[in-house]
């Protein structure tokens, strides 16, 4: 290269500067301006509960690990509606929370979209708000706790206006392994966190893992958790989630939580090199029949019904002290709502108003979810020794103590690749406290907030 | 159009001009003035490739620094944030971490492969057979046909407790020394960096290769006659004989270690904890999974300066003289 080069270059660059401040003149003003439509043209006000009679495609917009359950809804709407054809769009899992937004905010958005957060669909008058909906076609009358989770108001989600309805709920706690519990002399559940930390010291001395958590991908927010529902309560978690204003889990009782995880992982009672295990390597392990309990959801129990077939059982996480609070994180499979700048919205809440029949109940326990509905509907049916019996059972149990709460890693966009994941992984390296645990997942919270 | 050097007259214009200047570019005399109508038509065709930078290019890069100056998250108004998304850059612990991190990833992405790849060159040089030396080219060559984000998957295979890693270490008897790599807080950085070394060491070998091909093979026969040793060469001539190779493997690899991403992503995310944070995957997981645009932008332009400012030094250590 020669001097001759270098002054050729120079040139250039003075070239790309001019043209650069000529392009960010033409395009100067803040990004975004023209895209959020106005609160006023979204709610919709004529409704109609009229099944179509002209043939209408609906299109619909979902994660790839609920397209078996999506598909059978379809199937049986779909034959039950013949003039109405559903048109659906799967996305890998882990970026629906990434492109929900966009999807919501195209100029054609599919008529029916994944909810992942309501606030953030809220915010930009991206939502339909389903309240005229809910009346003509009385979704007021199932449990409150079943749609609350999708209501929102002045962009704080729990209560407020309804966005969106879901197609079966998801449950976690505690799968079991049942010879290992047998053998060490489980003959019922434990009825408080107590117990089990006994339970757990007798696995161990059998030379068993205790409990499998896996943290690579941040499963051990999954006993913190499953402990925090039960003593800081159901309701000030859910708030937390909620992003209500002043929610703090910096509190003694998240406090305690955490250093319960950190105890029981000290002692040895979580698989060796935790933060390296992922899910994958989990299933593996409980399936080995070395393993006693598994901190896991609803999600799993088809694969474990084909790894340990009639060989376990599934109990809510026990209350802190016996007789206590029980709770268990449980949010939506796939909570729908209709974009604001939807074609067909009437269509759509029509399979809205499908997804809490007693058709769809049985598709969603079928695919391994709790069903939406009410008390008085028919009971979906469940083949007779598959764990999704005692998931079911479990789920009427803490949804009649009123435990069912959202999950900590939905707080935020970001706060369970950015927080909990690695500051789990830094309490069970033993790197930070219980109190940094709780102190500084609450400061990325309040910053990713802009409290 | 006037001429400026004054010597020759203005071009007339139309199909007369043309065939006159191919004719006169024939006989090899060129005018200022048909020279520039030459360099006009050059611009022209480089016009579909220009809209493309343009478009592709120079725009995605103006609009990220203009969003650096916002907050936005993506879809609603943004608001304008001045100068804190740059100033959180520097004050965020993480953000900082992630920063230093690829400093040391420079170490295994760069330092590692290039020093590998010249004595791997030195040696493949030496091999007389035609066949044998292609096959170790290949070999040698192979991860860089894998993309990254694959070979990280299978690295994480092989990284995990029963993986290929851990049980090398048992069956040479080194039990002692079994980890779960990738979540290990001290060696979760370096066992990343090493899959980026994997990677890398084939590129380097081979372009290494290519430039002792160019040395004159008489120099090593006269340093041979004077009695130099194979280490003697190899300081006295493969060394300077390879300075713009070394040159050009230093700087792609740098720019790959500083701008890392689908390695990182693929085999930690980041973790544990904050041990493996990168720019590269900040940027990402800022913009789209908290929807932090300017933030990310900001990042993303602190990232490109960087790059920037490590590279041209360096381009000008190893320019040939």
């Amino acid at each position: 290269m020669s001097r001759q080069l270098s002054v050729r270059s120079a040139r250039a660059l003075i070239a790309i500067g001019a043209l650069t401040s000529a392009v960010a003149l033409s395009s100067c003003g803040a990004p975004g301006s023209s895209s959020a439509p106005a609160s006023s043209a979204v709610t919709p006000t004529a409704v109609s509960t009229q099944v179509p009679t002209e043939p209408v495609t609906l299109t619909l917009y979902d994660g790839q690990g609920l397209k078996n359950l999506d598909d059978a809804l379809i199937a049986a709407f779909t034959a039950k509606y013949p003039t109405i054809t559903v048109d659906p769009t799967y996305d890998p899992d882990n970026v629906t929370t990434q492109n929900q937004p966009r999807q919501l905010a195209a100029q054609t958005p599919p008529d029916l979209v994944r909810v992942i957060s309501v606030s953030s669909g809220v915010k930009n008058n991206l939502l339909s708000p389903l309240d005229a909906y809910e009346k003509a076609y009385g979704w007021d009358k199932l449990p409150a706790s079943q749609l609350s989770q999708f209501r929102a108001e002045n962009g704080v989600a729990g209560s407020g206006s309804l966005y969106a309805k879901p197609t079966g709920f998801t449950m976690t706690g505690l799968y079991y392994d049942k010879a290992n519990a047998t053998r060490i002399g489980m003959t019922e559940p434990p009825a408080s966190v107590e117990e089990l930390t006994t339970l757990m010291g007798k696995a161990k001395a059998a030379g068993l893992v205790p409990m499998v958590v896996h943290n690579k991908e941040g499963g051990g927010v999954f006993p913190f958790q499953l402990l925090l529902n039960s003593m800081l309560g159901p309701d000030k978690v859910a708030a937390w989630v909620f992003n209500a204003p002043g929610a703090t889990i910096n509190t003694p009782e998240a406090v305690k939580a955490a250093q319960q995880v950190a105890d029981w992982n000290k002692v040895g009672y979580f698989p060796e090199g935790v933060n390296g295990l992922d899910a994958n390597g989990a299933d593996a392990l409980f399936a080995s029949g070395k393993a006693v309990f598994f901190p896991w959801g609803n999600w799993d129990a088809a694969n474990i019904d084909k790894t340990l077939p009639g060989k376990s059982g599934f109990i809510p996480m026990p209350p802190a002290t016996a007789g206590g609070q029980l709770g268990a994180m449980s949010d939506a499979a796939t909570a729908f709502g209709i974009p604001a700048k939807a074609e067909n919205k009437d269509a759509a809440a029509l399979f809205l108003n499908f997804l809490s029949s007693d058709e769809a109940r049985q598709i969603a326990v079928d695919n391994g979810f709790m069903p939406s509905g009410t008390d008085d509907q028919a009971a979906p049916s469940i083949p007779a020794g598959s764990v999704k019996n005692d998931v079911v059972s479990a789920f009427a149990q803490v949804s009649a103590a009123g435990g069912q709460t959202p999950f900590v890693q939905n707080a935020t966009a970001g706060i369970g690749n950015q927080a909990w994941n690695p500051e789990t992984q830094l309490l069970l390296g033993g790197k930070s406290t219980p109190e940094q645990y709780v102190q500084n997942v609450q400061a990325k919270y309040e910053r990713e907030l802009g409290r | 159009m006037t001429s400026l050097d004054g010597t020759t007259a203005p071009a007339p214009a139309g199909a007369a001009a043309l065939g006159r200047r191919l004719s006169r570019r024939r006989a090899g005399v060129g005018g200022t003035a048909a020279r520039r109508r030459t360099a006009w038509a050059g611009w022209l065709f480089a016009l579909p490739a220009l809209i493309m930078y343009a478009v592709f290019e120079l725009y995605p890069v103006l609009s990220a620094i203009q969003y650096s100056f916002y907050d936005w998250d993506g879809i609603g108004v943004a608001t304008p944030a001045g100068l804190a998304n740059y100033a959180r850059v520097f004050t965020e612990p993480q953000l900082v971490a992630s920063i230093l991190h690829s400093f040391i990833l420079i170490a295994f992405f760069s330092l590692l492969p290039v020093t590998l790849g010249l004595v791997v060159a030195s040696i493949t040089r030496e091999i007389r057979s035609q066949f044998a030396g292609g096959v170790a080219r290949t070999l040698m060559f192979l991860p860089q046909i894998i993309p990254g984000a694959a070979s990280a998957i299978a690295w994480t295979w092989m990284y995990s407790p029963d993986g290929a890693v851990n049980q090398l270490l048992s069956a040479i008897g080194l039990d002692a020394f079994r980890k779960t790599w990738l979540g290990d807080f001290t060696w979760a950085l370096p066992a990343v960096g090493i899959i980026g070394t994997w990677l890398a060491t084939g590129l380097c070998t081979l372009l290494l290769l290519a430039g002792i091909g160019k040395i004159d093979a008489t120099i090593y026969e006269a340093a041979q006659i004077d009695g130099a040793n194979r280490i003697q060469q190899f300081f006295a001539i493969t060394l300077p004989g390879l300075r713009s190779e070394i040159g050009v493997c230093i700087t792609i690899t740098v720019i790959a270690a500083l701008a890392s991403f689908d390695v990182v992503f693929m085999s930690t995310q980041g973790g544990p904890g904050y041990s493996t944070t990168v720019p590269g995957v900040q940027v990402y997981q800022l913009a789209f999974t908290e929807n932090r645009v300017g933030q990310s932008s900001a990042l993303a332009v602190v990232l490109s300066a960087l790059v920037l400012a490590i590279i041209l030094p360096l381009q000008r250590l190893f320019r040939e003289r």
